[in-house]
């Protein structure tokens, strides 16, 4: 943000992301991580035995797990203390058995996600909204024709209920199990909410699956699972968005994401996040790919304290392909490291990986990347490219990417270019007749261009209006 | 990681004999046993870590098995022209001893990693290479040959304003020895003011020999500090190449050349770091494995807060010739000055089926048409070369290893 704070309360598009609601909870754990607490969450939600076995085991894991702190150049993790962030906040609002439209939803979250601007006009053409508030899902719809063909939309909570053999099946088991990372055992021990999307084989969901996320509790974290099953031959596209307001003590954000693209099987994974300034987000987002599969990663990350975030294909079955773009944006005393993780773990798959940051007014940005190219892997292909912006010099840019490759037959390519916005761009643009800002913002938006046209156009405009925000009064 | 134990080779007694049998100072004596008493405390040279991987093991190395300073036995060529100084590390301590004390630890600091202090403590031969001002030196030779289980060798090259050096160093190994081996070297650069240094290293130990070299040079405003480094030899190799850009309008280029076969492991790195204004630098690195080879390449462009005006670019090559031949990469770029025109790439392929049939359709057996390919994959390597001689000696032992 830039340090004319007034100036920005001024604008409008503050407005629509910066607002406030009075918190109301049913149920509020104690702060800290305990076995108490855990069981408490397992116990509110009137889980199977199964679950609750899983939760405390990943607590296990919690517990023996190293904060990471070695790697070269990481965000710093010093200010988060997990101790003191209320893992669980059910809000109280009445869950309306066969809400079955937007405007049965209690006007308080509707206000929330009209704010937000999810456009009335949108809303009809989704095929399904569910939307997050607080940590339970209190509204999901999904079109009656999706439903005739076997398609599941639903939170994730009434899945463990509803499809308990498909999620005991899938569930932290094969693509994040909660020994992975300490965040992803922090995440399967209090995970509540989030998104479970079944598409049966065969089945193309033609519109996109969206949900929206939101934290409104001073000192919360967030904790939400997401589960995609995409069956043989299926398609679907998940969205997901997330924004939280600006509070005074650290969040934390740690949700999980697991995709299973069955065999050519299409599934893309788009998000737009624009966490608070004092967020930690540290996620775990995995995809399992199978023979001929495709997974596609889509990614804007805004906004937040610290962020670390590598989504991971792994390309299990011979000519499955990976793709992902990302942006990343990080402006004062943010530290964006995100990138990507692959393994080609089969013969002819293909990754492609295309990463673009701007860092501005002393933010940071760092592309951290893995591609393992496993023996047996032969006629893979991946490639790499980083792109970045930086608009001033106290900011800072980084690219560390690595690379494993155990197999002669490959084609292997990374490259990265780093460059500040050219004088010569913005003089041409002024000489037009636009003023500085509108000049750089311009510049920018031709920059992050590959991943807006990715999204659907009220995404697309949501993140250049995030960017405009962040880019406004800058003073280059 | 931590240090490996100390053992009774690594003593005292061994540090104050070879100090005084080249009748070195007492400063001089006193770093090597600061250097001998920070074992017990300083770590390993960095290795690329990845989650639940480092890719060089530097600690399971048997270094008790291999370090007997002692008995160092090489042959050494140490030759320059007439207007350089070239001299051996003995007759350096006492006829340019003021040199040394301002220079020796001035680039490197001995107690940077463990293999660094070893280095320090227990290096028994060595060259130190000093260029007066507006001389221009070329040819000055370095050739060592090793004949016991260890040897520890440190190089110093100082260039006055205006000069220039071209520097040729080789290594090998001679009379066969029981068991494993171990060769390290430091090289440390001062290039003064306008002063251009070339220095280029060709490493072909035997495949018995643990390979630890360290080469570092600081530049003066305007000067230049060129680097070559082929390894075609040793059982593993960590080798790093760096350059702190320290002085306005200094420029480096880094030049490197790896072919692995058997079960080679080469840990290479090239490293620079962009301290202030109008600095340049190019790192360039090509590869080849075969068999069960395996590199790691790590390079590392920091541009730093005040370096405005930084050019800075990076391409590395890796070309595998078998299935069982793994290879690393990571370029890293860290940027802190905006204003700064960066790119690195790195690519892992191999040789194209297209080319190898154009090639056989036009008569030539596999092996043949494989052999040019790899040839042919090293030529932007050597159009790098500026030193025709490095360039012929480096063909030559490319092409020995192809036969």
């Amino acid at each position: 943000m830039s340090s004319d704070q007034d100036h920005l309360k001024e604008t409008d598009t503050e407005e629509r992301f910066e607002f406030k609601k009075e918190e109301r909870a049913a149920v509020k754990s104690d702060k800290g991580l305990t076995e108490e607490v855990v069981r408490l969450i397992s116990e509110d939600k009137d889980e199977p035995e199964w679950m609750l076995d899983r939760r405390l085991r990943a607590l296990e894991h919690y517990q023996n797990m190293p904060m990471p702190t070695d790697w070269p150049g990481q965000p710093d993790l010093t200010e988060l203390d997990v101790e003191e962030i209320v893992p669980y906040i059910r809000p109280d609002v009445e869950k309306r058995e066969g809400a079955d439209s937007w405007d049965d939803l209690p006007e308080e979250i509707q206000d929330t996600f009209e704010k937000l601007g999810i456009p009335e006009a949108e809303r009809k053409a989704l095929s399904g909204v569910g939307a997050q508030y607080e940590s339970e899902v209190v509204y999901q719809n999904m079109q009656e024709q999706w439903e005739e063909k076997g398609v599941v939309f639903c939170n994730m909570d009434e899945a463990v209920q509803e499809h308990e053999e498909l999620v005991k099946e899938y569930f932290m088991t094969s693509c994040v199990p909660p020994s992975d990372n300490k965040f992803a055992a922090l995440h399967g021990a209090v995970w509540s909410g989030g998104s479970f999307v079944y598409v049966p084989e065969d089945v193309t969901v033609e519109m996109p699956v969206q949900a929206y996320f939101r934290m409104n509790s001073e000192g919360m974290g967030q904790f939400e699972h997401t589960l995609i099953i995409a069956e043989e031959s299926s398609e679907v596209h998940y969205i997901e968005g997330c924004s939280a307001p600006k509070y005074g003590s650290h969040n934390l954000h740690s949700g999980g994401v697991e995709v299973f693209v069955g065999e050519d099987a299409h599934v893309q994974y788009s998000t737009v996040q624009n966490w608070s300034k004092n967020t930690f987000n540290l996620n775990t987002k995995r995809a399992l790919v199978e023979k001929g599969g495709r997974m596609e990663w889509v990614s804007g990350s805004m906004g937040s304290k610290a962020t670390m975030l590598y989504p991971c294909s792994i390309l299990k079955g011979r000519g499955a392909s990976a793709n992902q773009i990302s942006i990343a944006f990080a402006g004062e005393g943010q530290n964006i490291d995100t990138g990507a993780k692959v393994y080609h773990n089969a013969p002819h798959t293909n990754s492609t990986i295309e990463s673009k940051s701007i860092s501005k007014d002393g933010g940071r940005t760092n592309y951290r990347g893995l591609v393992h190219i496993s023996e047996g892997a032969e006629h893979s292909s991946t490639s790499v490219e980083c792109d970045a912006l930086m608009f001033d010099n106290e900011s800072t840019s980084d690219t560390m990417p690595y690379m494993e490759i155990d197999e002669s037959k490959v084609d292997v390519a990374h490259e990265a270019t780093v460059g500040k916005i050219g004088d010569e761009d913005v003089f041409y643009l002024q000489s037009r007749g636009l003023d500085d800002d509108d000049a750089k913002q311009m510049i920018v938006s031709g920059f992050i261009e590959p991943i807006t046209e990715e999204l659907p156009i009220e995404y697309a405009v949501e993140l250049n209006r995030l960017i405009e925000l962040e880019m406004e009064g800058s003073l280059g | 990681m931590s240090a490996a134990t100390v053992h009774e080779t690594i003593s005292e007694e061994t540090v104050r004999q070879i100090s005084d049998e080249l009748g070195e100072p007492e400063w001089l004596l006193e770093t090597r046993l600061d250097a001998l008493d920070a074992l017990d405390s300083v770590e390993m040279p960095d290795v690329i870590r990845t989650p639940g991987r480092d890719w060089t093991n530097l600690d399971a190395l048997d270094y008790e098995g291999f370090v007997d300073p002692l008995n160092a036995a090489e042959e050494k060529d140490q030759v320059g022209p007439e207007e350089a100084e070239v001299l051996p590390i003995s007759e350096a301590v006492s006829e340019r001893e003021d040199l040394l004390k301002e220079h020796f630890g001035s680039v490197i600091d001995p107690e940077e990693n463990y293999l660094t202090a070893l280095s320090t403590a227990l290096f028994s031969t060595g060259t130190v290479i000093y260029v007066p001002k507006n001389v221009d030196a070329e040819d000055v030779t370095i050739r060592t040959t090793q004949h016991s289980q260890s040897l520890f060798n440190y190089t110093l090259v100082i260039t006055e304003q205006s000069s220039s050096v071209t520097i040729l160093e080789r290594q090998d190994t001679g009379d066969d020895i029981e068991g494993e081996r171990y060769y390290s070297g430091l090289v440390e650069v001062s290039a003064g003011e306008n002063s251009h240094v070339q220095y280029g290293s060709l490493q072909d130990l035997d495949e018995e020999t643990y390979n630890y070299t360290l080469k570092r040079g600081n530049t003066d405003d305007y000067a230049t500090i060129n680097w070559i480094e082929g390894n075609i030899g040793s059982r593993l190799t960590k080798s790093s190449v760096e350059t702190n850009l320290d002085g306005e309008g200094s420029e480096t280029k880094t030049v490197g050349a790896f072919f692995g076969h058997n079960d080679q492991h080469f840990d290479v790195a090239a490293r620079v770091w962009h301290n202030t204004e109008h600095t340049t630098a190019d790192l360039v690195t090509r590869g080849v494995l075969d068999d069960e080879a395996r590199s790691v390449y790590e390079g590392v462009q920091d541009v730093g807060r005040d370096a405005w005006d930084t050019s800075s670019y990076q391409r590395e090559n890796t070309l595998m010739l078998s299935d069982e031949s793994e290879a690393d990469a990571s370029p890293k770029l860290i940027i802190n000055n905006h204003d700064t025109e960066a790119s690195h790439s790195a690519t892992v392929g191999q040789i194209d089926d297209e080319e190898m049939f154009y090639m056989t359709s036009r008569g030539l057996d596999d092996e043949t048409a494989r052999n040019m390919l790899v040839e042919g994959f090293f030529v932007p390597v050597f159009e790098e070369i500026e030193v025709e001689e490095f360039s012929e000696d480096l063909e030559s032992k490319i092409q020995a290893r192809l036969r």
